[in-house]
């Protein structure tokens, strides 16, 4: 942790190699984390984590270490992705019907080998919506409820949920090898 | 089970995978955050930045010999140099100079 607070002064000291030090370091995690949770929107990836170390270098005096260097510029990292994904979702249309979608999973099994199902998941998530993609990764990703993702973008809790029902069952139709994703 | 235990199970069993950020981001994170810090004011000098335990390349090290004005030591000479241009634009640069942040972001 000393040597998080370390590079922390260093930085703020205009340090330039602390800086090339802090940026290697840090890169790496924040850009998984960034293209992961933008997929498959690449072309934003990269701006996004500019204005992550951007904002990183503003609220560096803040960091005080009690959490490692890396798990506050990720915190910083989280925020801008919600911000992307407000912005997403505060520009499309919701359902408003009422119509009641199946709440089963039955049948549904997980089989597969984590590396198997970790590139079909990706898959599935790239060829969804935009606007269901996001709710689905800002819910089970980010693991925001319905009331917070609704807070943020002037919804209530139940169109939130009629989007995620929505985005779930076509999400699961394309699991099942049912439907082909438009 | 439900639909929305089911996605999280899902969740659970994907996340981002191990991959590292290319190069030319990584050279280009650095050049924005270093016109960044010196909007704000001077950089430390070559002179400080090697007293913090930081190694300079051969060309920082030319100019820190040198006697030179602090103003000089503070500018940052990867302005100017080919190292940054080629680490900006070309994934895996061939570029070699040791204590050169550029070169420490090519994936070898």
């Amino acid at each position: 942790m000393d040597a998080d607070l370390e590079l922390a002064k260093a930085v703020l000291q205009r340090d330039r190699k602390a800086s090339a030090e802090f940026v290697q370091l840090y890169s790496d995690p924040v850009y998984r984390y960034v293209r992961f949770r933008l997929q498959p929107r690449v072309e934003a990836v990269d701006d996004l984590v500019q204005e992550v170390f951007l904002t990183a270098w503003k609220s560096l005096g803040r960091y005080e270490g009690g959490a490692p260097l890396k798990q506050w510029i990720l915190g910083i990292a989280r925020h801008k992705v919600q911000d992307h994904y407000r912005q997403l979702l505060k520009s499309v249309p919701f359902p408003e019907d009422a119509e009641e979608l199946a709440d089963s999973s039955d049948g549904l099994e997980i089989q597969l080998g984590t590396a198997q199902a970790q590139a079909r998941i990706s898959a599935i998530l790239a060829q969804l919506p935009e606007n269901y993609r996001t709710v689905l990764l800002w819910r089970y990703w980010e693991k925001k409820s319905a009331e917070e993702i609704g807070a943020e973008i002037g919804r209530t809790p139940k169109a939130v949920e009629r989007l995620l029902a929505r985005a779930r069952q076509q999400f699961k139709q394309a699991w099942q090898g049912k439907e082909e994703i438009k | 089970m439900n639909q929305d235990n089911w996605m999280e199970q899902i969740a659970e069993l994907c996340d981002e995978e191990e991959s590292l950020a290319p190069s030319c981001l990584k050279s280009k994170l650095y050049s924005r955050l270093i016109e960044t810090q010196q909007l704000e004011g001077p950089l430390m000098s070559l002179k400080e930045t090697q007293a913090n335990g930081r190694g300079l390349c051969v060309f920082e090290k030319l100019i820190e010999i040198l006697p030179a004005e602090k103003n000089m030591q503070s500018f940052q000479y990867c302005q100017v140099c080919h190292a940054r241009v080629a680490g900006e634009r070309i994934e895996n640069a061939p570029i070699y100079w040791s204590n050169c942040p550029y070169c420490e972001f090519q994936p070898r």
